[in-house]
């Protein structure tokens, strides 16, 4: 009898500690949200702070039509979409050959891709920048093209190693019995095996190419080739805050990837396990 | 049998090229042109032709966008450098000057006062959201979900939402707790006075970044066997012991593996102060990657710039090379 008592009060602890890690995660997000349905008079006036009333679409519409930010969307949508098909396809061979193929380099190169992959941005990016100026490639999406492989591509070998590891070897094993080479069997076996997982790895790496902010902050300064981070960040300039407009991008910005998230929850939280962190 | 493989061979094996000693020699006695061949496979390794194409493109990315500019930078840094002219090598000058110069200094307390207050805190957090998670509560996964929802959104937005909410006079942090919660007398500037600016960034790190803690650790406890617990039940173990000796030892790398990351990508975060303070007020907040940044494109000082940069790379080698290490021996499991 105490026991069940003690029991439901923990469980009731439990929903407690969870109520108030849920209000702390998805605040800032509603209010983003109502901040970009609600008109500046309101805003400034600090009337009915929870709710927009009335409820306005002016900042949305000031967002696209006063704004670069339809250029910002369609930069950051190349941008992440081009590198996210580069990085996955020479990741997902790349991992392949890590993880299955015997041949004199290999250790050498796990090794490679796992430092590259906690080489962190900040000691890269002035070194990048004068290389990506020395090419002609600063103020263009080329050049961030061409420069978030070096975050994506560690990340999604990484990740797919770990994917063909759990893959049984025999598999293939019986697939080259019966005749197939060792590409026919990589790409009639194994790749159709592992498509869940390279397509988890290849939204991953989207998402990360869509929120990246440094590279893209250093790369461009060209204010219509800006990216959506760069591009928001921009809003605030000295104390003239168009917050409305801004939470408006804010919002926009976020919308894909949460798109991508709901997609991809499952595999997500299993990638982030499995793939970065197994322990 | 070895010689009845053709090749290149569809038969891989590590045992067929480890043993060697004799498979060459008995396929030297048959066709000549296959010995080449089979040389080569044995040392380069059995499926070396595919293994190197496949893994060209990457060794070449990671070259071009690592490597070299990496090795570039290690010269810069011993050069004085500015946008749009050629280096002048001026030897270890730049690391020099550094080394006595105050703002720099500040930086890197204010990076480890960043780096330790936000992982501490993180920890904890994600111990909570893991805890609470596998508590026998209804839903897990969709709460999984929203929880790990600041992980996932883009980092930029992350933290203008943030700057919003600190607003001095607009923001609903000074409304909350001045005109609803009654707790202080008037507004705060969150972010424009040194005593709290600091604090301010570090929160918005903990929050973006606690998610990621408690994901990896629910997927630890998850991986512990129930019988352990039941056994530790059995056994009398209150709750806090069945933590403390059978949780706590059962996910023990996964959180060695999270602190170090963790520790890593906070050290490097630019995003979340470079938007919230810039480094400010009075360089309260001024964390060393922002300030390699202001002094590359702020003061165009690219040499020096690149100094600081490469000042945090010994303690960013040391846990890089420990936690390769760690991460291998999960992998290998």
């Amino acid at each position: 009898m105490t026991k069940t008592t003690v029991g439901r009060l923990q469980l009731g602890f439990s929903y407690g500690i969870l109520g108030v890690l849920l209000l702390m995660v998805l605040f800032p997000f509603y209010w983003m949200t109502i901040t970009s349905l609600k008109s500046e008079d309101q805003m400034r006036s600090l009337v009915s702070m929870f709710w927009p009333s009335p409820v306005v679409f002016e900042n949305y519409d000031q967002l696209l039509r006063k704004t670069d930010f339809t250029s910002w969307f369609a930069n950051s949508a190349i941008v992440a979409v081009s590198s996210t098909l580069l990085a996955t396809a020479v990741g997902t061979i790349g991992a392949y050959a890590l993880a299955r193929l015997r041949f004199r380099g290999r250790a050498f190169m796990s090794s490679a891709t796992l430092i590259t992959y906690l080489v962190p941005p900040s000691i890269l990016f002035i070194p990048l920048y004068a290389q990506i100026r020395t090419l002609g490639l600063s103020d263009s999406l080329a050049g961030l093209i061409a420069a978030y492989p070096s975050f994506t591509v560690p990340f999604v070998t990484w990740l797919l190693m770990g994917y063909f590891e759990s893959i049984p070897v025999e598999l293939e094993e019986s697939a080259m019995i019966d005749g197939a080479t060792r590409f026919g069997a990589f790409r009639r076996i194994i790749l159709p095996l592992a498509a869940p997982g390279v397509l988890a790895a290849a939204l991953y790496a989207f998402t990360q190419a869509w929120n990246e902010f440094l590279y893209a902050l250093v790369f461009i300064t060209d204010v219509r080739q800006r990216t959506l981070p760069v591009g928001l960040s921009s809003f605030i300039t000295g104390d003239v805050y168009g917050w409305g407009y801004l939470m408006a991008g804010a919002v926009l910005t976020t919308v894909p990837v949460i798109v991508v998230y709901i997609y991809l929850q499952k595999y997500m939280v299993e990638g982030l396990t499995a793939g970065s962190v197994k322990g | 049998m070895a010689t009845t493989v053709p090749s290149p061979s569809p038969l891989p094996s590590r045992e067929r090229v480890g043993v060697g000693g004799d498979f060459p020699a008995k396929a030297a006695l048959g066709a000549r042109p296959h010995s080449i061949a089979v040389e080569l496979r044995r040392m380069l390794g059995a499926d070396w032709r595919l293994g190197h194409l496949f893994i060209l493109p990457m060794a070449v990315l990671v070259l071009a966008l690592v490597a070299y500019p990496f090795c570039y930078a290690i010269y810069l840094s011993l050069t004085q450098k500015y946008v749009g002219v050629p280096p002048v090598f001026v030897g270890f000058e730049n690391y020099v000057r550094l080394a006595s110069d105050g703002f720099f200094q500040r930086a890197v307390a204010n990076s480890l006062v960043f780096t330790i207050g936000s992982v501490v805190f993180k920890l904890f957090l994600g111990m909570v959201m893991a805890l609470v998670l596998t508590s026998g509560i209804r839903f897990r996964s969709l709460f999984t979900g929203i929880l790990l929802i600041p992980w996932v959104a883009p980092t930029v937005v992350s933290a203008l939402n943030f700057l919003w909410i600190y607003d001095g006079s607009l923001g609903v942090l000074n409304y909350l707790l001045v005109k609803v919660l009654r707790i202080l007398p008037q507004g705060v500037g969150w972010l424009s006075e040194p005593g709290t600016a600091m604090a301010s960034v570090i929160f918005v790190n903990i929050w973006r970044g606690f998610p990621f803690f408690g994901i990896s650790f629910l997927a630890g406890m998850k991986a512990v066997p129930a019988e352990l617990y039941e056994a530790a039940a059995v056994d009398g173990a209150s709750v806090v012991q069945r933590f403390r000796h059978v949780t706590l030892p059962g996910i023990r790398n996964i959180v060695i593996i999270v602190i170090l990351l963790s520790t890593i990508w906070t050290f490097n975060d630019f995003a979340i102060v470079y938007i919230l303070t810039k480094g400010g007020p009075g360089g309260a907040t001024q964390v060393l990657p922002v300030f390699a940044y202001e002094m590359a494109f702020g003061a165009q000082r690219l040499g020096e710039a690149i100094a600081v940069a490469l000042y945090m790379l010994p303690p960013l080698a040391f846990l890089i090379i420990v936690l390769a290490r760690y991460m291998r021996k999960g992998r290998a499991r």
